[in-house]
């Protein structure tokens, strides 16, 4: 008799998950054999329907990507236009990029605890990281006005300037931030309890880790020393040069221990950047039109390397742009890592690497048995009848 | 035959001990929730929960048993109610009494994880097998401690029969002669009802609401029903044995709201334990130490 097995289908609607993507997961009795990934419930079609708006709204479209990591959107194709267009922004803009996306960084760092924490089980560090959450979150919120989708980035330039009420605010938050963050640090390093769900979890070496094309924290975690705010500075990491925080171990505390190390290191770079934050302009013009061309361009997202390609054909809207989202560089290491782990340690395997599926949902791919056939539209429209019919 | 009607139906057993669970359940939610630096809930609604779901439609799921599946609620919940009279709800003494209804009472309220089990067993969703097991593996761990640490005040008093045991009790506190089987017995009622750190057969990231998946309206409201009046029940046992006896309302009030602060502070405190870890830690290290005091009192009682 062969042994029948017992597949349980995680997602698209599953409490572990807060955006839709599917797993399924092969288990003889709590032990995973296999598993697999479908990705693309949330595809939006953001990339086809920049094409048809002109660089100034793709702006607002491509902050929209990401709720969380709004302002790196924004910024890496900011910096991208600008490139192409041949225009700098002056220096305080770019300090003030800066500012705003490493304030992203401490709220999705801080965010991504209190996920995993539940993950685990764990609700009170949950409901504690969320609750201290809201510091950074004020701070964003008086800053530039919004909570989310700050809409800090101008073409040319940024919105809005620090003020000293701002600054004031912003320095005593990262004061009572940086001792909860050392707290937490205890807490992921020396509770025994959780520590046993954490130690020795979702083992990633460097080489593994090199191989899968990892990116961000998950890859600093297994070793991987890669950062491109330290490896093609943009904006003004040049001017403020951070330490990049690795791991060896590749483990799931490891994944924690190098987030919240890069808060401790992202506290730092805040202040010394409004120590000596630049004077000057905030903004410079910027043509309607685009000289053709194409460039790339990479930031670091909270999540790892984010990466726009943009074309321009010399009009007022681009001709192509695409993005890839760290979490489908990430992606790959769930399903390797799976294998062999307890069902239970896969809602944490997963939130390790801080995915974000209508994110990296781009384009759905319909694998087909190697030939290919050019349909007409008719016959697309009688095939859609007869399977719509079918169903009933 | 009224009076015993009464006292079977209203009071102390039945409507109260339903009312008693929804209040301990209420304190429990709003203890983690303050302890969690949340608000928590409003006085009402736990009751309301119940209300509502009692209200709700029961969708029965294709491919299960009927009969089975309605019936299983009812029994869980029938078994919990049961135990209630053998032990001393509201500090009065125990409704009914024969040598040996310990055992009887402990059984009974075991009922409801294995009506648990099988309700998950019957059913045809993935989550609801998991559940299942990892909810049977999990009664198979701490069953036997807490057996064994509810027995240690049996053995001291020398009898098996609940207001014996509580008569001698009265006269001294366990705890701090048995602490050992008092902390056995406390973790062995939070397994009971799988609350955190021992949700794992129903850990919520993981297979959805485990055996209880496929429940909805008044079974599920039955079983959640069951597990509160469970609460009260292993509360009141627990202060019963080790906590000095309960000899009024007052002491029954105060003895088990103070475990119940206990309880709730150890549900903050830690990380959900995977099942590996659960079935470790009991047989590793609770039926040991409960067996190792177990053997000491009888060593003591040797000697003497």
């Amino acid at each position: 008799m062969s042994k029948e097995q017992f597949t349980i289908p995680i997602g698209p609607q599953h409490p572990a998950l807060k955006e839709p993507g599917h797993f399924t997961l092969t288990v003889d009795g709590e032990v995973v054999t296999g598993a697999s990934v479908r990705l693309g419930y949330a595809h939006r079609g953001i990339e086809k329907a920049v094409e048809s708006r002109n660089w100034v709204q793709d702006l607002y479209l491509l902050e929209r990507i990401c709720g969380i990591c709004s302002h790196i959107h924004a910024t890496a194709y900011c910096l991208g236009v600008e490139k192409l267009a041949g225009v700098t922004a002056p220096p305080r803009a770019q300090a003030i990029r800066v500012l705003v996306a490493e304030l992203e960084r401490i709220h999705s760092h801080l965010l991504w605890l209190g996920v995993a924490a539940h993950q685990a089980g764990f609700d009170t560090l949950f409901m504690y990281s969320w609750r201290d959450r809201e510091t950074v979150m004020e701070v964003l919120e008086q800053l530039t006005g919004n909570r989310v989708n700050y809409s800090a980035n101008l073409l040319g330039g940024v919105k809005f300037d620090v003020d000293t009420r701002v600054l004031e605010t912003i320095l005593s938050g990262l004061d009572f931030l940086e001792t909860r963050t050392h707290h937490y640090l205890d807490i992921v390093s020396g509770d025994r309890i959780f520590l046993q769900r954490t130690r020795g979890i979702g083992m990633m070496t460097s080489e593994q880790a090199e191989r899968l094309g990892v990116t961000g924290p998950t890859a600093r975690a297994s070793g991987v020393r890669r950062d491109i705010r330290v490896d093609a500075p943009y904006a003004a990491y040049d001017r403020y040069p951070i330490q990049v925080v690795v791991e060896t171990t590749g483990d799931l505390e490891a994944r924690f221990i190098v987030r919240l190390k890069e808060l401790l290191e992202t506290y730092h770079l805040i202040r010394t950047l409004l120590d000596g934050l630049p004077e000057g302009d905030l903004k410079t013009r910027m043509p309607r039109r685009i000289a053709a061309g194409e460039t790339i361009s990479r930031v670091e997202a909270p999540r790892g390397e984010l990466f726009y390609f943009i074309k321009s054909d010399g009009g007022d809207q681009p001709a192509r742009i695409k993005v890839r989202t760290p979490t489908l560089s990430n992606m790959a290491s769930v399903t390797q890592l799976a294998v062999g782990h307890q069902l239970a340690d896969m809602p944490m395997l997963l939130t390790g690497i801080d995915p974000c599926f209508s994110c990296n949902d781009r384009l759905t791919t319909v694998q087909t048995s190697g030939e290919s056939e050019t349909w007409t539209w008719e016959k697309l429209r009688q095939y859609g009848i007869a399977s719509y019919r079918e169903r009933g | 035959m009224l009076a015993s009607l009464f006292a079977l139906l209203i009071f102390p057993a039945g409507l109260f001990v339903l009312v008693n669970g929804l209040a301990y359940h209420w304190i429990d939610r709003k203890l983690v929730a303050r302890l969690q630096n949340r608000v928590g809930p409003r006085w009402f609604q736990p009751a309301a929960d119940m209300v509502k779901l009692l209200a709700n439609e029961e969708v029965l799921p294709t491919g299960v048993d009927a009969r089975l599946f309605t019936a299983l609620p009812v029994v869980a919940l029938a078994g919990a109610l049961a135990a209630m009279i053998y032990l001393p709800i509201a500090g009065l003494p125990p409704l009914y009494n024969f040598p040996g209804d310990l055992i009887v009472a402990v059984y009974l309220l075991s009922l409801l994880t294995l009506c648990t089990g099988l309700a998950g067993a019957i059913s045809k969703d993935r989550f609801s097998i998991i559940g299942a097991t990892r909810a049977l593996t999990q009664l198979f761990s701490y069953e036997a401690p807490f057996l064994l640490a509810l027995l240690g005040p049996a053995f001291a008093a020398g009898s098996w029969q609940i207001n014996e045991i509580m008569a001698y009790t009265s006269s001294q506190w366990l705890i701090l002669t048995q602490p050992v089987g008092f902390v056995v017995a406390l973790i062995g009622l939070m397994g009971k009802l799988e609350m955190a750190p021992f949700d794992t057969p129903e850990a919520e990231t993981e297979i959805v609401a485990g055996a209880m998946t496929e429940y909805s309206g008044r079974g599920l409201a039955l079983f959640l029903l069951g597990r509160e009046v469970e609460l009260v029940g292993g509360l009141t046992l627990i202060a019963a044995f080790y906590l000095g006896g309960i000899n009024n309302p007052f002491d029954y009030a105060l003895k088990t709201l103070v475990l119940l602060l206990g309880v709730a502070g150890v549900q903050t405190l830690m990380t959900r334990l995977r099942i590996d870890q659960v079935v470790g830690l009991w047989w590793r290290y609770g039926a040991l130490l409960a067996l190792g005091q177990w053997l000491l009192l009888l060593g003591q009682r040797m000697g003497t």
